[in-house]
């Protein structure tokens, strides 16, 4: 062996040396966070999944322009996608793999409660925290669990709203509405909504006179719109994802079907597309969402200029959750100051988030119980209706949150 | 009673759609012996192709029945020639080739993902001027883009019978059917005949893919919905008939929607299995099947 080679040798694992030796060292300090997000971006839910994956771009970018996690010596936010193709054993393996492959700091996700539910169990068993935007399903935060936190609203909170609602709308127009029909997809979101509407409605003394699921992905949802003309209800509660809710609406129209009021409860109908689509036959349809861009708050009218320049569609509640977290998570790690998943963990259950970009949401503050819900999501109903020769989504409740100018039609159809 | 009557008009018109979804599988199969798992697929192509012609040219729907269905069959044509021949050469001893529907197979994993990729997974609907239509029977509703699919669908498969009975291809096809062997020493051609059968039965998934358009929403993998169908009714109709067809998808249509009368409606896809069992179990060959057939 040449003293030459001997040399290159050396040179070869002094190098080995130094890489390792860096790579393990604080001199290369993390410089991005990755965060895992399971999302249906394909399949019957995609154009949601779609919608929050460009809002949390959009959040993500603006953190990192404005010098990303300051306590982090600037760490950049990265965000790992993954298609759950809103399937529950897709979400689950999909939620393995980020944590264990892709090695993602924290989660979000997953839209679909179906999802979410074991997506959650997932991440709590590895102890990565799950910041969900929009799951509504109330038991993804009711078991105990230390490392979910959910933005929006509870789906018991939705319904409770919807009554009110309902209830409110009857005492400032003196309508009596008495019967009811419960329409609603057949997964977790409509079949939990179903499950608390029944209650509610037997409470408040409506006579139920259709309560009928049917699967998303149906061809045809005629036979559900012909048992709704024979049930002749008042009053029309709706749960339905994007695709359906447009053929729901047509189907509804063709066979004139026409019931007084109809509540929707966000999701497909708030879903861009779905006035698009149905155009003029969900004139006066009401809607609950968690958002409207009327809303007034500061801040909420540029951002959703800034989506539409970007993105060529409006923000709905679901996105602007969907924003909402990602200024969350910033939030918390910049408090944390450390990738830590306990960390972490203890930084997002002492969220007081109150100001800043996050704040278009429409409530005042983001605050989680010990359960991990957002104590202030709050709620509002829209009326689709016609506004100077368009069809606009006008915020009419609760009464101080409505548009100025603006006299709810109730009942739709006399 | 009004809900039943109401619910059978509804079916039929419906089913009779789903029959026309089955209609080229059923042709393939009874053809090629071929269980063409790219069906759905190709249906999902006939259905973006409807949907960009009308979205770009702004054409009344239904005169997207006079280009769809062509396009599709040079597009089912080559894609026998290209893909599907080559394999079928290669297992020619075989009754029922099993690698081919392996192509198939991959064909449907490959155009749906192409879809994807082209189109995201965004469902697209067309907004036309008799969307959400209907007219007034006495007391009875009646869709216009159904009833519309309805007179397409049934005049499709009189078409296609009449062709197959009439004319010298339709002899041709029906002769490669019974014995490919035999067809072939008549002087037939039979990989012509099957490049005929896969273009045929690929422009009839365009026209379903025409008259679904004005009432349904297109994504890439919307072939699904209608593809699991499509093989029940063939099936129950009998592997390679016609009639049979759109028998077993009115049948279908109408057991969807009737049922869904007396109980929740997502209860009809477990009834249209069991029907489907029930069936296979008395009459195993189908409705209009030939039991020395298969």
């Amino acid at each position: 062996m040449s003293y030459a080679s001997i040399g290159k040798r050396l040179l070869g694992l002094a190098a080995i040396g130094l890489l390792t030796a860096g790579l393990s060292g604080p001199a290369f300090a993390q410089k991005t966070i990755k965060i895992g997000n399971v999302e249906p971006l394909s399949g019957p839910s995609a154009s949601v999944g779609v919608q929050g994956k460009q809002a949390r771009e959009m959040a993500v970018e603006e953190i990192n322009k404005n010098g990303g996690i300051k306590s982090l010596g600037g760490a950049k936010l990265e965000l790992i996608y993954a298609d759950s193709k809103s399937d529950p054993t897709v979400g689950v393996t999909e939620t393995e793999r980020l944590i264990n492959t892709e090695k993602v700091q924290l989660m979000t996700g997953c839209w679909n409660s179906a999802v979410t539910y074991p997506a959650t169990q997932v991440a709590e068993r590895y102890g990565v925290p799950f910041v969900v935007p929009v799951a509504v399903r109330d038991t993804i935060t009711e078991r105990g669990f230390k490392y979910v936190f959910r933005i929006a609203a509870k789906d018991s909170w939705w319904v409770r709203d919807q009554f009110r609602f309902l209830k409110d709308m009857q005492d400032e127009t003196g309508v009596k509405l008495k019967t009811m029909a419960l329409v609603f997809e057949n997964g977790d979101w409509g079949t939990g909504f179903a499950e608390k509407w029944r209650a509610l409605a037997k409470k408040d003394g409506y006579e139920l006179v259709l309560d009928e699921p049917y699967p998303s992905t149906a061809s045809d949802l005629t036979p559900v719109v012909t048992k709704l003309k024979s049930a002749n209800p008042d009053v029309v509660m709706l749960v339905s994802n994007a695709a359906d809710a447009i053929l729901i609406t047509n189907t509804m129209a063709e066979m004139k079907v026409k019931p007084k009021v109809t509540v929707a409860s966000g999701g497909g109908h708030a879903d861009p597309k779905f006035l698009e689509n149905a155009g003029k036959n969900a004139l006066f349809m009401f809607d609950e969402v968690e958002w409207n861009t009327d809303v007034n708050k500061p801040g909420a009218k540029e951002t959703n200029a800034a989506f539409k320049a970007k993105y060529g569609y409006d923000l709905t509640g679901e996105s602007v959750d969907a924003y909402v977290a990602m200024y969350v998570i910033a939030d918390a790690l910049e408090r944390a100051a450390s990738t830590d998943p306990e960390k972490v963990r203890a930084a997002l259950a002492a969220t007081k988030l109150s100001t800043g970009p996050a704040m278009i949401a429409s409530y005042d503050s983001i605050e989680f119980d010990e359960s991990g819900q957002n104590k202030n999501a709050g709620i509002v109903i829209v009326q689709v209706a016609e506004v100077n020769g368009q069809l606009d989504r006008v915020t009419v409740w609760p009464k101080g949150a409505r548009r100025a100018g603006y006299t709810p039609v109730f009942p739709a159809n006399k | 009673m009004t809900a039943v009557i109401q619910a059978v008009i509804n079916g039929t018109m419906m089913g009779a759609m789903y029959g026309l979804t089955a209609l080229g599988l059923t042709l393939i199969f009874g053809v090629m012996k071929v269980v063409n798992f790219a069906h759905g697929s190709l249906l999902m192509v006939g259905m973006f192709t409807a949907y960009w012609l009308i979205k770009l040219t702004g054409i009344h729907p239904y005169l997207s029945l006079l280009v769809v269905p062509p396009l599709l069959f040079f597009f089912g044509y080559y894609m026998q020639n290209l893909l599907i021949k080559p394999v079928f050469k290669a297992e020619q001893q075989v009754r029922e080739p099993l690698t081919v529907i392996i192509v198939t197979t991959g064909v449907w994993y490959v155009l749906d993902n192409l879809a994807l990729m082209l189109f995201g997974a965004e469902y697209r609907t067309v907004k036309t001027s008799i969307t959400g239509t209907s007219f007034s029977m006495g007391e009875f509703i009646v869709s216009i883009p159904k009833l519309s699919g309805f007179v397409v669908s049934v005049a499709t498969a009189v078409g296609l019978w009449l062709f197959m009975v009439k004319t010298r291809t339709g002899k041709a096809l029906q002769a490669t059917s019974l014995d490919r062997e035999a067809a072939n020493l008549m002087g037939i051609d039979q990989y012509r005949i099957y490049n005929l059968a896969f273009g045929i039965g690929t422009a009839i998934a365009g026209i379903a893919g025409c008259v679904i358009m004005p009432f349904y929403y297109v994504y890439p993998s919307v072939g699904v919905v209608f593809d699991i169908r499509a093989f029940i009714i063939v099936v129950l109709g009998g592997l390679g008939s016609i009639h049979g067809a759109m028998l077993g998808g009115v049948i279908i249509g109408l057991i969807e929607s009737v049922f869904s009368q007396f109980m929740p409606s997502t209860w009809t896809e477990a009834i249209i299995y069991a029907v489907f069992l029930v069936i296979l179990f008395v009459k195993p060959s189908g409705f209009f099947g030939k039991k020395q057939d298969w």
